[in-house]
Parts: C-alpha cells; sequence; structure tokens
C-alpha cells in the first residue's frame, strides 16, 4: 500500500502542471471575456491526448486510470481551468459511438456541462460547445446543443460562462453507469484540492516577503496559525482524494463512500482556504488585479457540482467503509 | 498510488479480529486507581503471552517486528473490538519510554527494561514538564549533581501523568548548573521507588487523578541510568517525542471512526425535548455526518503517513498535522453528543465507563494540551511544514 504519487504518476503530474500553466494560465482570468476555452485550446488539449487518459487504449485512449485523472484535474484546478474541461474528459469516457468519441478525444467538438436545477437546465461551459452532458448517479446522457436556445446568465466565476436552458431533445447517447459520476466527482474533488493547494501557496509566499511592524507576517502568530490551519485542512483533503481515486481504480466496494468523503473534504478544504488566503493577505486581497477571488469564485462553482454539501451528508450517515 | 494489504497483511488482520472476538475482557476497565492500572497491566499480560505485543517494536526486543502498516490494522481491529483503549497506564512505556530505549539506550537497559514493558510488568511515566517549563520545554530547571557514579536530583516536575502507578519514569534534568535551554540536558530512567521522591496528586476538571506533581529531594539515581549521554538530554527527549507525535495517538485516530458510528447510534435512539429522534434533526444529522467525513479522511491521512513512513524509515514532520485533526475532530463529537444528551449530559460523577460522552468532552482539553499544545502543534506545522519566518 503506498498512498501518494509515485513513478509514472509524479511524471504525468509534473507533465499536466506544465501543460497546464503555459496553455490555460491562471492569469488570464484578468482580460475580459476569457472564462471560455477556445477552439485553438480545445484542439491542443486534444492534440496532447489530455481528454482520454483514462480512456481504455482499445478505444483510442491513454489506457491510464482514475488515480491518472485525478492527477490531471488537481493540475486543472490550480490554473481555476473551466468546468467543460472537465465536461469533454467524461464524454471522452462516456461516448459509445466511436466516431463522436474520436471528434470529442481530439478537442474537434466542445462538451459543456448541463446540470438540473428546477425544471430546467444550467449549462457550464464555453458557448461553441455543441454538446451537452448531463450525469446523475447511475446514468450519463449526451446531448446535441446544435439546435438548443441558451440564455445567457451572469455568472460570479470567471472561469465558466453559465447559461440556462428551458428544454432539452432526445439524448444522443444514454449511458447507464456509475463511471462517469464516479470520475466527475473525482476530477471536481481534484479540482478543489488544486485550489485549496493554489490558496496555501499564494499565502505562503506573501507570508515570507511582506513586512508589518518591523517583521514578515509569516512570523506573526496570528498569520502563521491560519496557515496551519489550512494546511491540516488541505492535508485531510489531498489524503482523501488519493485514497479515492485508488478505490476507483481498484474497484473497491466502498468506492463511492470515499468519492462522497473526498468531494465533501475537498469542498471544505477549499472554501477555507480561498476564504483565509484573501483575509491574510489584507487589502491587495480583495482587488480585481490579484488571483485570490479567482480562487474562491471557482471553488464557490465547483462545490455545488457532483455533490453539494447537503447531497453529500446526507448520503455518508449511513455510509460504511471496508476493511 | 495503490490500497492493496500483501496477504500477509490480510492474514494478519483475519488472526487479529478472530483472537479479539474471544479475549477481549468481558468486564470494563475500572474508572481510575490502582485497580484501572492493574487491569491494564493484566491486559499487556495477556497481549504478551499470546504474541501481540509491540506490534511494531523489533523482533530482537521481543516486539512482532512488523510493520507501521500491519500497527494501523491492529489498532483498527482493537477498535473494531471494542478493546480496552490503547491510552492508559500502559501508554508512556509502550509508546515512548520503549521504542526511546531501543533508540538511545545501552545494551544493559535494554535487556532489563524492554521485556519487562512489553509484558505489562512495569509502567512508565514522563517527567518532563514542570510548573513553568510546559511549551517551552528547555526552561526547565530541575537539577542533577554529578556525584561519584550517581546524579543527584533535586526540583519538581508538573503534569506527571499517572505517576503514583508507575515504577520507572523518563526524567530530564539539567545537569549542568550555567547551561541555558536546549544544552545541559539529560535524559535519566528513574526508579519511582527510589528515596526522596514524593509524588502529590493534582485533581483535574475531570474529577480524577490523573496527573501528579512529582518532587525529588537529593534523589540519587545511577549514572548507567542516562539514556544518550550526559548533556546530550534534549536530543533524546526530541526522539521520545517524535515517538509521542508519530505512532502514539494513531489507536486513537483509529477509534475515532467507531466512534462516530456509536454517537450515529445514539442519536437513532435518543429523543430531543421536542420528541423527535435526534437523527431526524437536519443540524444534528449534517453535523454528525461531516465528522464521520473528517474521520474517514484522518484514517486516510495516517495510512498515507504510515505508509510514507515505512518507506522511507523516518518519520515526517505530519505528526503535528494529524495531532490538530484529530483534537478538533473529537471536540466537535463531544460537542454534538452533548446537544443530542441534552441535560443528561450534564449527569457525571468522574465515572469514565458510566458516562463516557461526558468524560470525552473533559478529555478533549486533554487531548489538545498534552503532548504540545494545539498552537505549538500549529508552530511546528508552520514551521516544518510551510517553512514561514521563524517567530523565535
Ligand atoms: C492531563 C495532562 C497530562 C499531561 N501529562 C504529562 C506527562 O505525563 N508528562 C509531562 O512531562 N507533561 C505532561 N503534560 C504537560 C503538557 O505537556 C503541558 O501541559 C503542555 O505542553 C503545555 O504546557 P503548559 O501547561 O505549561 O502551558 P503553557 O506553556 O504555559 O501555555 C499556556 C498557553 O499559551 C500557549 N502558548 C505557549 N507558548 C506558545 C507559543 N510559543 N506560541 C503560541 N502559543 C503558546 C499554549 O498553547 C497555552 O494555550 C500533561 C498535561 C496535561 C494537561
Amino acid at each position: 500500500m503506498y498512498l501518494a504519487p509515485d513513478g509514472d504518476e509524479v511524471e504525468i503530474a509534473d507533465a499536466a502542471g506544465t501543460f497546464l500553466a503555459d496553455a490555460m494560465p491562471i492569469d488570464r482570468l484578468h482580460s475580459p471575456g476569457s472564462a471560455d476555452t477556445t477552439a485553438t485550446v480545445r484542439r491542443l488539449f486534444g492534440d496532447m491526448g489530455w481528454f482520454a487518459l483514462a480512456v481504455p487504449e482499445c478505444e483510442g485512449g491513454s489506457g491510464l486510470s482514475a488515480v491518472e485523472h485525478a492527477l490531471f484535474f488537481r493540475e486543472v484546478g490550480r490554473q481555476c481551468g473551466p468546468v467543460d474541461v472537465l465536461a469533454q474528459c467524461l464524454a471522452a469516457n462516456a461516448a459509445i459511438d466511436g466516431g463522436l468519441r474520436g471528434e470529442i478525444i481530439a478537442g474537434r467538438r466542445g462538451v459543456a456541462l448541463l446540470v438540473a436545477d428546477g425544471e430546467a437546465h444550467r449549462l457550464i461551459g464555453s458557448a461553441d460547445s455543441d454538446l451537452g452532458l448531463s450525469v446523475e448517479l447511475g446514468c450519463a446522457r449526451l446531448f446535441s446543443l446544435a439546435a438548443v436556445p441558451a440564455a445567457p446568465r451572469p455568472s460570479l466565476d470567471p472561469a465558466n460562462s453559465l447559461r440556462i436552458v428551458e428544454t432539452l431533445p432526445a439524448p444522443l447517447e444514454s449511458i447507464d453507469s456509475e463511471r462517469t459520476w464516479q470520475l466527475g466527482q473525482l476530477g471536481a474533488a481534484a479540482m478543489l484540492v488544486g485550489i485549496a493547494e493554489a490558496a496555501l501557496d499564494l499565502i505562503v509566499d506573501y507570508a515570507k516577503i511582506r513586512e508589518t511592524f518591523g517583521r514578515k507576517i509569516g512570523s506573526w502568530q496570528a498569520v502563521r496559525h491560519p496557515c496551519a490551519d489550512m494546511a491540516v485542512r488541505l492535508e485531510a483533503a489531498r489524503s482523501q482524494l488519493w485514497y479515492a481515486a485508488a478505490a476507483v481504480k481498484e474497484r473497491r466496494v466502498d468506492a463511492a463512500v470515499h468519492l462522497d468523503v473526498a468531494k465533501h473534504m475537498a469542498n471544505v478544504a477549499a472554501l477555507a482556504n480561498t476564504d483565509a488566503n484573501i483575509q491574510l493577505h489584507g487589502g491587495i486581497g480583495v482587488t480585481d488585479e490579484h488571483n485570490a477571488h479567482l480562487l474562491m469564485k471557482h471553488a464557490l462553482l465547483l462545490s455545488r457540482l457532483f455533490g453539494a454539501k447537503r447531497m453529500l451528508l446526507g448520503r455518508l450517515l449511513d455510509a460504511r467503509v471496508e476493511d | 498510488m495503490d490500497l492493496q494489504y500483501s496477504d500477509a497483511d490480510r492474514d494478519f488482520r483475519a488472526r487479529a479480529r478472530e483472537w479479539l472476538k474471544t479475549n477481549v475482557p468481558q468486564h470494563s476497565r475500572p474508572a481510575e486507581g490502582f485497580a484501572a492500572a492493574q487491569f491494564d497491566r493484566d491486559w499487556q499480560r495477556k497481549l504478551y503471552d499470546h504474541g501481540w505485543a509491540g506490534v511494531a517494536w523489533p523482533k530482537e526486543y521481543g516486539g512482532l517486528g512488523l510493520s507501521g502498516l500491519r500497527q494501523v490494522i491492529w489498532y483498527e481491529e482493537l477498535a473494531r473490538a471494542r478493546a480496552p483503549h490503547h491510552i492508559n497506564t500502559t501508554y508512556v512505556a509502550m509508546m515512548h519510554a520503549g521504542p526511546t530505549v531501543i533508540a538511545r539506550g545501552t545494551d544493559a537497559q535494554k535487556s532489563f527494561h524492554l521485556h519487562r514493558i512489553l509484558s505489562g510488568e512495569v509502567l512508565w511515566c514522563q517527567g518532563f514538564s514542570e510548573p513553568n517549563a510546559g511549551s517551552d520545554l528547555a526552561a526547565l530547571k530541575t537539577r542533577g549533581v554529578i556525584d561519584g557514579d550517581h546524579i543527584v536530583v533535586t526540583g519538581a516536575k508538573m503534569w506527571t501523568t499517572d505517576a503514583q502507578y508507575a515504577d520507572f519514569q523518563e526524567l530530564l534534568i539539567r545537569t549542568d548548573p550555567g547551561s541555558e535551554r536546549h544544552k545541559g540536558l539529560t535524559w535519566i530512567i528513574c526508579d519511582m521507588k527510589t528515596p526522596g521522591i514524593d509524588i502529590k496528586p493534582v485533581r483535574t476538571m475531570l474529577q480524577d487523578e490523573h496527573v501528579s506533581m512529582v518532587f525529588y529531594d537529593d534523589v540519587r539515581i545511577p549514572i548507567a541510568n542516562v539514556v544518550g549521554e550526559i548533556g546530550q538530554g534534549w536530543s533524546t527527549a526530541l526522539a521520545t517525542l517524535s515517538f509521542e507525535r508519530g505512532l502514539g495517538f494513531i489507536g486513537d485516530q483509529l477509534e475515532l471512526y467507531e466512534r462516530v458510528n456509536r454517537a450515529i447510534e445514539l442519536a437513532e435512539k435518543t429523543r430531543l425535548e421536542d420528541g423527535r429522534r435526534a437523527i431526524e434533526d437536519d443540524g444534528v444529522a449534517q453535523r454528525l455526518a461531516a465528522i464521520k467525513a473528517d474521520c474517514i479522511a484522518i484514517r486516510s491521512m495516517t495510512l498515507g503517513d504510515i505508509t510514507e513512513t515505512d518507506r522511507t524509515g523516518v518519520p515526517g514532520p505530519k505528526g503535528s498535522m494529524m495531532k490538530l485533526m484529530v483534537t478538533a475532530t473529537h471536540k466537535a463529537l463531544s460537542e454534538v453528543v452533548s446537544d443530542i444528551l441534552g441535560w443528561s449530559f450534564l449527569e457525571f460523577d468522574g465515572d469514565r465507563s458510566a458516562h463516557p460522552w461526558t468524560y470525552d468532552y473533559l478529555w478533549s482539553w486533554v487531548f489538545s494540551i498534552s503532548g504540545g499544545t494545539n498552537e505549538i502543534q500549529r508552530e511546528i506545522t508552520a514551521d516544518r511544514v510551510l517553512g514561514l519566518p521563524r517567530a523565535r
């Protein structure tokens, strides 16, 4: 048993980190209209094979596992990558039709995420996506959005644009399995862990240089102690993320429980860390030019996807872990 | 990254579960006093006789010589079987005195002490803290003067857990009179029956006599009892503390998961003032579920840390982070149970077995103070994990 990335896993995580910092740096979000993935960026992801990490080789993927999937999305989270990167990956794993799957993997067609909200659906992702993926516990459905009117809504999260879809056509494909939900939950949890890490890194770096009253703020206990608490929350969330990823990879009977816990811990760590990061930066922390608010706003969105607090806690009360 | 247990791990778990099923004591542990200490010795003796003592201790010193992971499995099975709590009067001997003697002791010390510890024949206590040296341990003043082949100790220790039952003590003293802070300290094994030792129990808010003040008036301890070297006691003490923060709390960490399930059972059968079952209250249910998630994550953290330590051979600085996470979760669990139990939570006469939840609530402060306060663990995390500028 070993519960941290090692061997090839480290290499994949490093490669993903470098690629994302270059292709989709968080700083992009300071320019207006940057929320959406452009067709060019989507193709770039496709060329590198990132959408097909966990797709079996016989279906045109890299044949890696839920573990690499989680490692990749942690890096996506660190750069506030948009949710449609996740939707695209999930669709690549779910699509049955080989031709359609190939186009999704290559990034030739864009996929946005559809989330039920009352009678309507929220559509999260690029306006040029012509596919929409909706994922529930036991099934995933892929829709063509070609003829579907989608009304734009303002979006707090600058990393994602938001629209409302009143009615959906019959699905292009309908997949009855838990796998899409599991990969979605794992990806969203991993993005939140990436955000929690990015928030901690930002404040630790700042605490080492900013001075007040003749001392670095990182030497004041009123700064050190919340930073330590951030580290503890993050460590708990990250450990649980690795556990859940390995549990999915190994098809453990209690994988769903570990995923629910991972998502909950990630929600909590990301919301708490992005909050503390703003506070401990002082005035600069609430400015538009700083990245602190980008992390917080993105965490608010992700914490609602693939299990928000009420749903997760409702399921966890009676859950049991094995061993 | 993987969650695979080896066949040997699985076999070990199965054998532990089987053995515990028939061997866990039928009657509960006496609340306190010598009867409790005797109960702990007997349980340790039973473990020893059946080959379960010192799972992670090296074989050459009588342990089972197994991995940290196997140690975790053993604690999980203890918790599942509701076996006697591992933080009891054998704790200091098993969790840090023994490991310190193994790491730094002389051959004579090893051959005299280790099997006595494993078999429950002797209990130990820890004499580090003083009235003015708790968090700031290096401020300690208890004096040791070298006189021939003895060290003569004068001074006082504070907060010594289970001093009145202990046979030996890990004693940290200042042997170099002019020395300051970390220099000039010595770690020595003190036989608690040596003339000149006076033990005065301190009653705690838990209504027990868990800790004592220990006074030393010209107590003569053979130099042969020094562990490590004279004047190098700080380094030996750090080894002791790293055992305490590393493996020391694992049993407690894993037991939390069983305890939260017991709290959920309690919420299912307990009625609130308004007649509803506590579990039907959304606030209670959500808090319990969130604590349960924390407990499951704590288990993942523990497995992650232990398997890392098994691989590298040295415990990292994560012990402090785990202690913070565990004490916060422990406290939160006690608080929600207090809400569930309403008035009956306030019925407490100091009997730990009769009122376990109230006792646990009071214990939550012991947990977040002893072995280094939460504030000190945050300092250690800030320095050693995050590399923030030093406050001192
Ligand atoms: C029930 C119990 C059992 C114990 N058993 C033993 C035992 O068996 N053997 C033994 O040697 N000791 C034992 N201890 C002692 C324990 O280790 C100390 O109580 C603990 O380290 C705190 O020291 P103190 O009580 O002197 O508090 P102080 O050091 O006086 O601290 C007072 C407050 O100030 C805070 N503080 C102090 N320094 C700092 C700092 N640098 N930064 C931020 N905050 C700070 C503390 O966190 C605390 O909140 C026990 C304590 C208890 C309560």
